[in-house]
Formats: structure tokens, C-alpha cells, sequence
């Protein structure tokens, strides 16, 4: 993972009073266009459609590190987990065929919650499309609901345009993933190279749009009279680079914040304006009063309905500000007084400057109040348990333990929800999760990705015992590339959250969600992967801390209640007031 | 209450294009009635569509925003009714 150079060797000679370009493939002229683009990273798999770059690549070595992952879902969630850590883009390779349908998922869930990602794959000859050729499939058609762009490419000269193209559809605006296809022919053509051209701009796409002045004057108005501000923090903040003008727009307002689950991290937990976080596992205290503010202000995040409850119920008594740079998004859930279509830095500069400075201790006080009651009746009693461990507070130490400061990469599940609950995030891009989608297999090679987009930084995987074993394979990877990854699995020998669903609304019918699991410890040190297991309250500290202090990649099984519930919880069809803080007395 | 609906869209004429305008009416569930796309006579590198859908106006209207977005997409109108979508399929018509 050392800093590789990145310059392109010239493309054309001089030769006597003539410039000749130099004739190159297809498979050379997309390697370039990469570097050129600032790629140090490709996650890939071979195959034979993409053979002729594979071969490429095998000249280009000291300037592209290519990592080999086990299954193309490892490859996609790798290049996601590298570009939410880093803001970069994100790289993978795939073949045809199944190569490239195994990217659909991780394509599916990048689209969702807008992380820029451009995937790479082969495709067969030209003349053999639509012809049932070995391992051909329509990915551009299969993709195109799971992609922000797609094309596919059937010509070499074709070829730079397009990753140009890709790069700048993939990190611009709303950030997403793009797939580029190409076919084998293209890849081998061999073709005069002409100097890479950067994509500064598409006719038919404006990323960003012109703040409006007007819709900054009617929010400030708004925010102005308001009694009962309240700020609901999205991932926009974190993708703009906004951090800290959410924190200055907050601290002179006076205005209480709290964030999504992929805005964890967006806004620091120990600051005195934060009062938690939302959604169907979140604190009390936001929930509660998003039903009692007076003014809403979502900066860069949009109404998913794990937010927003039954939408019928919510915050029907507000004044909805909505800021995203999204305009699709502005009124598809809930219906705004002011829209505010920008980027979150550009809007929350310009809030800065129209809204006055103000105080809302009294109306912070009643998020902490009703905070305090959550604190007695779940936390405390989480975090000083009798019994079997409990997943709480394995994450209260992690995040002791780190300060707050590692990247935390969770899968899907209950483990993920406690620990977006309890994991004290004091910086943007520290939190890297699956949240629109919820993939399940997402958090191991997310965490690779991660490990390889913030290489100064220590990762750690959080991931059930379900999750891990979707895509267990990518233990491969670490061993073989010796990825310093944390893997810290919170076994209940569950699928948790869908038993947890079972026992509460489904008369504890626990229809196949017990899961008689391996022996974990065995499986990672198979893969030369130094593991442990801790089943004793009394040997939890220790064995977190060994984890953290280990040089190089380390597992941690930590066996926790195998019929623990996360509370609070908003009952699906439920007003987000109406959270419960336990198991309703009659299921 | 559902009503026609005229959708009047202008867009780079690449491959693909017609699935991801269809694949976004179809994921809302909008019916199709009619639907004609046509290629730039000047330029064959633009053209557009016309379709002729029945749904409410607030999910015509977020079928827009959505449609906008889509990367080849130049400009998007919705007008009410069917009689735009005769007038503009008969002035294709009459060009071809």
C-alpha cells in the first residue's frame, strides 16, 4: 500500500520533424486512463472476456496495485468500503457473464446510498453480442437500475472517453456508481494513443446545482422564527465536506442536531448540540421530538423511511426545510415548505451568513431528558449486564478503547444497529456501512476497500455471524495481501434482527434464523489469521485490546446472548413517537 | 385521481436510453399507454420521446424529477392530458 507513481510515460515521438503516436491496445489505453484519473487501486477477479486487460495489467504493476479478491461481490463492496473512507473513486474489475452479474448487489447498494464507484468489465467480441456466446450477458440492460451511467463500449478509441466519462458521472453531484463495459476486441485492438482527456462537463448534466438565493432567504426566515429548530444531518454533510460548517451553522443557531445513519460521523457525538441518532434503532430523544419541533431542517439526507416511521405520522406539525442537491429527492417523502437545492456546503455557508445567532438550551434539554430516560432504562443496563455478553457492551470498550477514531465498517443486522448506537464517531468517513440496500456480506471486503483507502487509519469490521459467513471468502484476500483489518464478529448464532422481528410480531416463531455455525477461530487461522474467542465478560477488555494492538490482520469472536433485542425500536407502520424502549407487554 | 399525462422528453440518442426512461415509469408502476421515440432529423445523435402515461400529477411529477436525472436526458415536460401526445406523434409522423 505504499504511495505508487502515477505518471504515464508520453505517447508520442518526435520522429525527424514528425510526431508519431504511439500505437497501443485497448486493454493499455484503459490502464492509462486510470492512472490518469489518480487510480492506485483496482479490487478484481479474471476472467476471459477480460483477459487482454488482465495481461496489460500484468506490465503495469508498479503503478496499479490490483488486489485479487475471492468473488466479484468482494471486489464491488472492496472498491465502495476504498472510496467512503478515502472520497476517491472507488475501482473494480470484473469479467463477463457471472463475473459481472456478481457486481450487481454491491452496484445495487453503491446506488443507494451514493458512493462513487466506477466497475470495469470484459464483455465478448462485438460480432458475438446478443448471440448467447459463452458468458455473455446484457449487463449494461441488467445494470441500468442498479447504475447512475452505464455504457458499454465496443471500440477502442472509444475507450478513454468513456473512463473519462465515468469518473466524472461517478464523483460528481450526487456521487454513484457507473459500470463501463468492453468488449474483448476492444480491449486487443491496437490503435494510436492520444493524450487523455479529462471529462470536464456533459451537455445534458448539471451536477451542481446554482444556490438560489431566494430559497436561502426563505429558510434563514424560517430558521430565524423558529422555537423548536431541528437539524436531521444526512450523508450529503460528509460528501460535501461539510462537517464544519454543519458544526458552525449549528453552534450559531443554537440548533440541535442529529444524524442519519449514514450521516454518523458527519457531525461529532461529543459535541453539546448533538442529541443522537435517528431511525428505527435510534436514540430516544430524536425520535420523539421530531414529532414536536417546530422548524426541520434535513441537510443532505432524504426521508428514507427507516427515518421517518409511518410518513402519515411525521412531523406533521413542522415547517420541512429539506437541503439536497438531489432535486429528485425534494418532496418524494415528505412535502417541504422550503426546498433548498444545493450542495450542503454551498446551502449551509449561505445559512450561516442570512440566520441569526441564537440559544435553544431549553429545547436541547428536553432531547437530554428524554435521552436520560433511554440512558436508565436500555443503556445503563447494557452496558453493566449479568448474564452472557451482550453486543452493547462490546462496542462501548471498541469505542473506548479507539476514542472514537477508528474506522468502523458494519455489516447488516443487530450488531450494526448497536454499534451505530453505542460507536462514539468523532469524525466524518470513520462510520462505512450498508444502509439503503442493507447487504448482508457487505462489511469484510468493505473493510479491505477501507484499509486500503485511509491506510494510516485502524479498521475494524463489526459483523454478525450471518453477514460474515456471506462473504467469509475474502479472508483469502486479507491473508494473501496481509490486509491489517480487525475483524471482530458478534456471534449469537442468529440471524438476529430478523429473530428479533420473529419474537416480537411474528409469535416467536423462529422460522430459520438459528444457524449452527463453524468453528471461527479454526477458519480464520486456516487462512493464517491470527483469531481469538471470547465468551467471559471478565475477558472481553483484554482480548479487544490485543485485538486493536496486533500488527496485521486479527480476528475476534466475541459470543454474545443469542435472544438479545436492540431497543428503542419504531415498530414497522409506527410514528416515530411512538418508539418503544422495550418489548410491548402483549406480543 | 389518475389522469393521462403527456411526458415530452429530449435526450442524447444513446443506446439505452429508451430502457432507463421506461425502467423508471415501469419501478412506479406507471402505465404506458402510448410511447413513440424519435431520432434528431438534423442530428442523429439527439432525439427524444413521447409517451402517454395515466397517473396521478404528483407521481407525474416525481416520475420528472427522476427523468431528469438520468444522464442523457436534456429536458423533461409534462403536460396534461393526451391531445399534446397526438399533436407531437403526428408532427413525427409527418416528418418521417
Amino acid at each position: 500500500m505504499d504511495a505508487l507513481q502515477t505518471k504515464v510515460e508520453p505517447i508520442q515521438k518526435t520522429v525527424g520533424e514528425r510526431i508519431v503516436l504511439e500505437k497501443i491496445s485497448g486493454s493499455e489505453i484503459l490502464l492509462r486512463s486510470l492512472i490518469e484519473e489518480g487510480v492506485e487501486t483496482i479490487f478484481g477477479y479474471p476472467g476471459g472476456a477480460i483477459m487482454p486487460v488482465y495481461d496489460a495489467l500484468y506490465h503495469y504493476a508498479d503503478r496499479l496495485t490490483h488486489i485479487l479478491v475471492r468473488h466479484e461481490q468482494g471486489a464491488v463492496h472492496a472498491a465502495q468500503g476504498f472510496a467512503r473512507v478515502s472520497g476517491k473513486v472507488g475501482v473494480a474489475l470484473a469479467t463477463s457473464g457471472p463475473g459481472a452479474t456478481n457486481l450487481v448487489t454491491g452496484l445495487g447498494d453503491a446506488l443507494i446510498d451514493s458512493t462513487p464507484i466506477v466497475c470495469i468489465t470484459g464483455q465478448v467480441f462485438a460480432h458475438l453480442l446478443g448471440t448467447d456466446a459463452f458468458q455473455e450477458t446484457d449487463v449494461v440492460n441488467t445494470t441500468i437500475p442498479v447504475t447512475k451511467w452505464n455504457v458499454q463500449v465496443t471500440e477502442a478509441k472509444d475507450i478513454a472517453s468513456a473512463v473519462a466519462k465515468a469518473f466524472y458521472i461517478a464523483r460528481t453531484g450526487r456521487p454513484g456508481p457507473v459500470l463501463v463495459d468492453i468488449t474483448k476486441n476492444a480491449q486487443n485492438e491496437i490503435i494510436e494513443a492520444s493524450p487523455y482527456k479529462k471529462c470536464e462537463g456533459i451537455r445534458t448534466y448539471r451536477p451542481k446545482p446554482l444556490l438560489q438565493n431566494s430559497q436561502v432567504e426563505d429558510a434563514a426566515r424560517l430558521i430565524n422564527t423558529a422555537t423548536k429548530p431541528y437539524i436531521l444531518a444526512g450523508q450529503g454533510i460528509i460528501l460535501s465536506g461539510a462537517t464544519d460548517e454543519l458544526i458552525a451553522f449549528s453552534e450559531k443557531t443554537g440548533i440541535p442536531v442529529a444524524c442519519t445513519l449514514l450521516g454518523l460521523g458527519g457531525f461529532p457525538t461529543n459535541h453539546p448540540n448533538y442529541v443522537g441518532f435517528l431511525g428505527m434503532h435510534g436514540n430516544y430523544g430524536p425520535n420523539v421530538l421530531t414529532n414536536d419541533c417546530d422548524v426541520l431542517i434535513g441537510i443532505g439526507m432524504r426521508f428514507d423511511d427507516r427515518v421517518t416511521g409511518n410518513v402519515n405520522k411525521y412531523a406533521k406539525q413542522a415547517k420541512v426545510i429539506h437541503v439536497d442537491i438531489d432535486k429528485a429527492e425534494i418532496n418524494k417523502i415528505i412535502q417541504t415548505q422550503v426546498a433548498v437545492h444545493a450542495d450542503a456546503k454551498e446551502a449551509l455557508n449561505a445559512l450561516i451568513a442570512k440566520c441569526n445567532s441564537n440559544q435553544h438550551r431549553e429545547w436541547i434539554n428536553r432531547f437530554r431528558a428524554l435521552n436520560e430516560i433511554e440512558n436508565e432504562k436500555i443503556i445503563q443496563k447494557e452496558f453493566n449486564p449479568s448474564g452472557p455478553l451482550v453486543m452493547a457492551e462490546v462496542i462501548h470498550l471498541l469505542s473506548e478503547f479507539t476514542k472514537g477514531e477508528a474506522v468502523i465498517v458494519t455489516d447488516v443486522g443487530q450488531h450494526q444497529m448497536t454499534t451505530s448506537r453505542y460507536y462514539q464517531y468523532k469524525n466524518p468517513r470513520t462510520s462505512i456501512t450498508s444502509g439503503g440496500a442493507g447487504t448482508m456480506g457487505f462489511a469484510l471486503p468493505a473493510a479491505m476497500g477501507a484499509a486500503y483507502g485511509a491506510p494510516s487509519r485502524q479498521v475494524v469490521a463489526v459483523i454478525g455471524d450471518g453477514g460474515y459467513q456471506m462473504t467469509i471468502q475474502e479472508l483469502g484476500t486479507i491473508m494473501q495481501y496481509k490486509i491489517p483489518v480487525k475483524i471482530l464478529v458478534l456471534n449469537n448464532n442468529f440471524l438476529g434482527m430478523v429473530r428479533q422481528w420473529q419474537e416480537l410480531f411474528h409469535g416467536k416463531r423462529y422460522s430459520f434464523t438459528e444457524m449452527d455455525n463453524p468453528d471461527f477461530v479454526k477458519i480464520a487461522e486456516a487462512y493464517a489469521i491470527k483469531a481469538n474467542k471470547v465468551t467471559r465478560r471478565e475477558d472481553l477488555a483484554a482480548a479487544i485490546e490485543e485485538m486493536l494492538d496486533f500488527k496485521g490482520p486479527y480476528f475476534l469472536e466475541a459470543v454474545v446472548g443469542k435472544e438479545d433485542n436492540v431497543f428503542p425500536m419504531v415498530p414497522a407502520g409506527a410514528s416515530v413517537s411512538d418508539i418503544l424502549l422495550e418489548a410491548p407487554q402483549k406480543i | 385521481m389518475k389522469q393521462d399525462f403527456t411526458i415530452e422528453l429530449s435526450a442524447d440518442n444513446n443506446f439505452s436510453v429508451l430502457n432507463r426512461i421506461v425502467n423508471i415509469l415501469n419501478r412506479r408502476r406507471v402505465r404506458i399507454k402510448k410511447l413513440m421515440g424519435f431520432e434528431d432529423e438534423n442530428d442523429f445523435r439527439r432525439g427524444g420521446v413521447i409517451l402517454l402515461v395515466h397517473t396521478t400529477a404528483d407521481l407525474a411529477e416525481k416520475c420528472k424529477l427522476q427523468l431528469e436525472k438520468l444522464i442523457e436526458v436534456d429536458e423533461v415536460k409534462v403536460h396534461d392530458g393526451g391531445t399534446f401526445y397526438l399533436e407531437l406523434s403526428e408532427r413525427i409522423v409527418d416528418v418521417d
